[in-house]
């Protein structure tokens, strides 16, 4: 009998031991949607500075799915996101909760939320990378319907319609085109892309290797591509800029804070932390994207902001139709069919 | 009244009731074991109609088509290259059979998801062999790539079990049938292959249950099937479509094994034993190097290949520092959650056995059918009913490791019951009944005589349990709490990336320790 | 209550006491043992003979508590311990038990094994005991797999000895032997057990084995007790037709009890008998005669015509085709002298010695 009770005793210690884990403090629990290499050196940075113990979880834009379902169980401090459309619906969804930290009150009200809940970190503009060696910038889609072209049958790559950035820059052609023409531009493009990856990753590398002609990419990973050593023949495209065009489409990836955080004032030191300026310096070199902290210098060969053509949507309103689009993309098997 | 409930207890054991506390125990076991895979059933059921039908009109058919195609090819091939394999090794002249006889087996421990990573790194757009004329003819991201690399590493199923059918299989036939007049490969058509039927059956069972449940190998070579779209519906949190398209892969799988049980009714072979077992060699003559050169062929890709990619990445890697201190703690979550799920299947292995061999009803044999729940489907729906059962009553171990290690017990319990069962088949229950006339309760028998008896099969099964936990990538990548990444979810996420140099060395990790308990394996069959 | 009243008292206590026990195994419609009753003697050893099926095992283990009998009622040294309201499960009976196969355990040495039931405070002193008994002094640290089958048959006894059982039960304790080794083997387990002044019932379906060891045997045949008795009774008086041939051989012609009632009138002529039942004249019946009480005399009343012989050193086993005033020829058994010189052919004088003769039941 002895041995069943230590058996049973040391069962239940250890079933002790790791529900307590689950909660201790000194810790911050970061769900992200963003790529790992971006997020590690500043959640690396973070746990130095503080001492605080981060624990991450990568995935990507459903991660929004996994907070709506953990709304009475908060298990996430703060949610790394690609794309300010992800954030406003999970604001809206009543999910986050406000921030009065002065830091956050700085960045230009266009790019955070009125509460603070969340805080665009750095804008990104969606691009059509393309290999100079295979086709010429002359020759290259200059607008995005263009990538319904038959002519274009297998020979570009996009994201799953799961990607975050992709869910947003969907959206922004819903609002401008409707639902209808939106749903026609998904289904042909899913059918006319050579190959639909998870990652944007994937896409600049494929293209750079020349594997495909283009793709449909966030600025930086073009300049990433652009500092590889080899495969570094790519240039970048910015759809839309005609005189009728409706403009690229630029996006905020940030951070938002969780209502009910188990750890929340390490929360927000953490959103602090990122909007110091060594943090932002970090985006803007490391990760080549546009800091949104006024006065954070960028790379040189970043375009800025004024010099392009914008869409006219508000990063804000496209979290109210976020469901939706969800919806529109579902059906048009832009999520979950990956194979060609 | 307590006379008729003792009568009844009495008469629901067979006049042989089991104590109350063993019964207890492998009820909570059996029953644990079960819930998550009804729940997915109960909640997909529920689905409504409406999700039904619009499910049946866009994805079901098209998955449907994949899933069987795949599982269909894949098992043609397996079933082909495992019974000419088999045949080679354990009946011909073939040049080193003896180490082929093992080598042959090797891909068993090399996870598809690491063998797909590797088949990207030399047949990939980016690959080695990239440059080379035609590469572009042949895409690795295809049915054909998925198709191939799945054969690759699942062979063995076949290959072990028909070569083991092969040793015992009297001579006797085979000669007789040469004394009637028929040369050798009629032979080898005609007696040979009708009488390995049962073992092709068994492993062509295991090859497409195998790729119905695959979730690595299929999402990272980008194709998509039941698992990868479950995977895919999960990670949306749309757990109505996940519940709903699960309900189909677990009877599409049931449905595959109902049809093996049936076909191979009434083909009971009897392998005398009495015959002569060992026999002459059957010489190949002038298809003797053309055979050694196919069985090479087979062993370079299935394991060279692979393992020679990771070797050379694992040094790049090594040498750019991938061993730092990050990779030493996803080796120890790796280990930690193997090992405690490997313990804990150790512990709760025994009495369900114990309680199906000897104390026979249709209570423990229906414990031992529901414990088997978790392991005859995917990872992704076990996952799934996980998923449901702790966010709705196990809020306080929701995204924790406990769950992730439940996960694992619930997926890989019945190895280790396959074990303990194979080792206590060989107990004597006089033994037992020797303990118990010498004055030991029945439960004092278990542990100071049954128990240390048994405690081979029980520690080997524990190693099916800790290496196939280490492996474990679908419920892992579900499940995992955040901070807690195991060493099968960084290959994945690294591999992912393109960061191979990264993603090698924990891959060869990973494969390494799996080759340990391949002796018990081979030993098995 | 004076010294006398104590003794009878004990003396009617047996080790063992089974009252119309039965038991049916799941799933089948015949019982296995059906009302089963008999008491064992302290100190005796008691052997359940009968083929494979009749419920010899199964009596076993009911006795042992391995299995529950459906009704009946059993009693070990007075106390009842399985009836209908009673259960007492094996470890509680006090019986020791050796198994078939032995059922050493694997993974203890000599030693431990035959110490597994003892208690602490004799067990060292115990198990020295057991193995000077037992003659396996000097293996101690063996292990059951580096033991010859008599050694192990031998640690299966000492074990089942070794906590003082008020009854040791052997299932089928022989079979597992050699033929040369069975012998030797029957020889030393009654003289063990004997040694021991343990209470024996065995199990077996070799008659040799029975008629060697035992004090009572038990023969059973389809569930039930068919004849209770001495080796010697059993063997030279069987009382049905399946006794006869079951313990040995016999030859069963029919008959009618001569007006003395020492005899039997049969086709052969008057056979003397001592073991009538007490029956009237006249009264048909069967009759078994034992090839020993067939005696080759040139007197003999009895002529029959050597039908086929086989030597087994021993004896000479004569068939012997018996035509005279019979219709169709009776074929008779009988063991010769081996100094006997018959062949095939040879017509024999004989005649029936009382002995070996019984009547019995025909069926």
């Amino acid at each position: 009998m002895k041995k069943v009770i230590l058996t049973f005793f040391a069962i239940a210690i250890f079933v002790a031991a790791l529900s307590g884990c689950s909660a201790k403090p000194g810790e911050l629990v970061v769900y992200s949607a963003r790529n790992e290499s971006f997020v590690l050196p500043l959640t690396t940075a973070f746990e130095q500075q503080t001492g605080i113990k981060v624990r991450l979880l990568t995935g990507n834009e459903a991660l929004v799915n996994k907070l709506g379902e953990e709304k009475n169980n908060v298990q996430a401090d703060i949610f790394f996101s690609n794309d300010a459309g992800a954030m406003e619906f999970l604001r809206l969804q009543g999910l986050l909760q406000a921030n009065k930290s002065p830091a956050v009150a700085a960045i230009d009200p266009l790019y955070r939320s009125d509460d603070g809940s969340w805080v665009g970190l750095s804008a990104r503009t969606r691009v059509l990378i393309y290999n100079t060696d295979l086709i010429s910038e002359e020759n290259m889609p200059k607008s995005l319907w263009e990538l319904t072209d038959p002519k274009w049958e297998g020979q570009f790559m996009i994201t799953r319609g799961g990607n975050g950035s992709m869910v947003a820059h969907v959206a922004a052609l819903r609002v401008a085109w409707g639902d209808e023409r939106t749903t026609e531009w998904l289904t042909k493009v899913r059918a006319n892309a050579g190959v639909i990856v998870s990652g944007h990753t994937d896409i600049r590398r494929a293209v750079g290797s020349g594997e495909y002609k283009f793709g449909l990419v966030n600025n930086y990973y073009y300049h990433l591509q652009l500092a590889e050593d080899k495969d570094n023949n790519v240039g970048a495209i910015y759809p839309d800029q005609g005189a009728d065009g409706m403009g690229a489409f630029v996006n905020a990836a940030g951070v938002a804070l969780i209502k009910g955080a188990p750890n929340s004032s390490n929360a927000k030191k953490f959103v602090d932390f990122l909007l110091q300026p060594e943090q932002q310096r970090m985006f803007a070199f490391n990760n080549k994207e546009v800091p949104l902290v006024p006065g954070v210098e960028t790379v040189s060969e970043a375009k800025r902001i004024d010099e392009y053509k914008v869409m006219s949507v508000r990063l804000q309103d496209i979290g109210a139709v976020w469901a939706d689009v969800k919806a529109l993309i579902e059906a048009a098997g832009l999520d979950w069919d990956l194979s060609k | 009244m307590p006379r008729t409930v003792s009568a009844y207890w009495l008469k629901l054991w067979r006049g042989n009731p089991p104590g109350i506390f063993l019964a207890l125990l492998s009820l909570v076991v059996g029953c644990a074991m079960f819930i998550p895979v009804l729940y997915v059933f109960v909640r997909g059921l529920q689905g409504g109609t409406a999700s039904w039908m619009r499910l049946m009109d866009t994805r079901i058919p098209i998955l449907l088509q994949r899933s069987l195609g795949l599982a269909l090819v894949v098992t043609v091939l397996g079933v082909v290259i495992g019974v000419a394999a088999a045949w080679l090794v354990v009946r011909t002249d073939l040049p080193g059979k003896r180490a082929w006889q093992w080598l042959l087996a090797l891909p068993m421990v090399i996870p598809p998801y690491i063998g797909a990573i590797t088949y990207i790194i030399i047949f990939g757009p980016r690959g080695w062999l990239h440059n080379l004329p035609g590469a572009h003819l042949f895409s690795i991201y295809s049915f054909g790539g998925v198709a191939l690399v799945l054969t690759t590493f699942t062979y063995p199923y076949v290959y072990l079990i028909c070569s083991a059918s092969l040793k015992r299989m009297s001579r006797s036939y085979e000669e007789a049938a040469q004394a009637a007049g028929f040369s050798r490969g009629a032979v080898a058509l005609r007696v040979v292959l009708p009488m390995l039927r049962p073992a092709i059956g068994a492993g062509a069972l295991l090859i497409a249950l195998y790729v119905l449940s695959d979730f690595g190998a299929i999402s990272i070579l980008r194709y998509n099937t039941f698992t990868t779209a479950i995977y895919y519906q999960m990670g949306s949190f749309d757990h109505k479509a996940a519940s709903i398209l699960s309900v189909i892969l677990v009877l599409i799988s049931l449905t595959l094994i109902w049809l093996e049980t049936k076909t191979r009714q009434g083909q009971k072979f009897y392998v005398t034993k009495g015959g002569l077992a060992r026999g002459a060699e059957i010489p190949l003559g002038i298809c003797k190097w053309p055979s050694f050169i196919f069985i090479f062929m087979l062993f370079a890709v299935s394991v060279l290949l692979p393992l020679g990619v990771l070797g050379y990445w694992s040094y790049t890697g090594i040498v750019r520092g991938a061993l730092d201190q990050r990779f030493f703690g996803f080796a120890l979550n790796s280990l930690s959650t193997a090992g405690i799920a490997s313990i804990l299947s150790m512990t709760f292995a025994l009495p369900v056995v114990y309680l199906k061999l000897r104390h026979p009803s249709i209570v423990s044999y229906s414990l031992d059918k529901m414990a088997y729940a978790g392991y005859a489907l995917p990872g992704v729906v076990v996952a799934l009913g996980l998923v449901f059962v702790f966010s709705n009553y196990l809020p306080f171990l929701y995204g924790s490791m406990a769950m992730l290690i439940i996960s694992y017990v619930v997926r890989f319990l019945p190895q280790n019951m396959q074990a303990v069962e194979a080792s206590l088949n060989l107990v004597s229950p006089r033994i037992e009944e020797a303990g118990r006339s010498l004055g030991l309760p029945p439960w004092q028998t278990l542990f100071k005589i049954t128990l240390p008896v048994v405690a081979p099969g029980i520690l080997a099964g524990g190693a099916f349990v800790f290496v196939s936990a280490l492996k474990e990538l679908p419920a892992t990548l579900l499940l995992r709490p955040p901070g807690l990444d195991t060493l099968a979810v960084r290959v994945w996420i690294e591999a992912g990336e393109g960061f191979y140099h990264a993603a090698a060395p924990a891959a060869l990790i990973i494969i390494l320790i799996s080759i340990l308990p391949l002796k018990w394996m081979l030993s098995k069959y | 209550m004076d010294a006398k009243q104590i003794l009878s008292e004990v003396k009617t206590i047996s080790a063992i006491e089974l009252n119309l026990v039965v038991k049916t195994y799941l799933g089948s419609s015949e019982p296995a043992v059906k009302g089963i009753s008999l008491s064992v003697d302290s100190g005796s050893i008691v052997t359940l003979l009968g083929p494979s099926g009749c419920g010899k095992t199964t009596t076993l283990r009911l006795i042992a508590g391995f299995e529950r009998a459906d009704s009946g009622e059993i009693k070990l040294a007075g106390k009842v311990v399985s009836d209908m309201s009673t259960w007492v499960p094996p470890e509680r009976r006090g019986i020791g038990m050796v198994f078939q196969d032995y059922a050493l355990f694997p993974h203890l040495n000599v030693r431990d094994n035959i110490g597994f039931g003892c208690k602490s405070h004799q067990r060292a002193e115990r198990i020295r005991e057991i193995l000077a008994l037992v003659d396996l002094t000097g293996l101690e640290n063996r292990y059951p797999h580096e033991l010859s089958g008599g050694q192990q048959q031998r640690v299966a006894l000492g074990r089942a000895l070794a906590p003082h059982p008020v009854v040791v039960l052997l299932d089928e304790p022989f079979s597992n032997l050699d033929a040369d080794l069975r012998a030797q083997m029957r020889l030393e387990v009654k003289q063990i057990i004997t040694a021991a002044g343990a209470t024996a019932v065995l199990v077996t379906h070799d008659q040799r084995d029975a008629l060697s060891i035992s004090d009572q045997i038990v023969v059973m045949r389809d569930g039930r007790v068919e004849q209770i008795g001495s080796p010697r009774d059993v063997y030279q008086h069987p009382e049905s037709r399946f006794v006869a041939m079951f313990v040995g051989d016999s030859n069963i012609i029919p008959g009618i009890i001569g007006p003395d009632t020492k005899s039997i009138e049969t086709t052969l002529g008057l056979v003397p008998c001592n073991h009538t039942h007490d029956l009237p004249p006249g009264q048909p019946v069967y009759l078994s005669i034992r090839p020993e009480s067939i005696e080759l005399t040139s007197e003999g009343s009895v002529e029959g015509v050597v039908e086929s012989l086989s030597y087994t050193g021993q004896s000479v086993d004569v068939k012997i085709r018996v035509d005279q005033g019979v219709n169709p020829a009776l074929i008779l058994l009988a063991h010769l002298h081996p100094e006997e010189k018959v062949q095939r052919g040879d017509k024999l004088h004989f005649r029936i010695m009382p002995d070996f003769v019984a009547v019995i039941r025909e069926h």
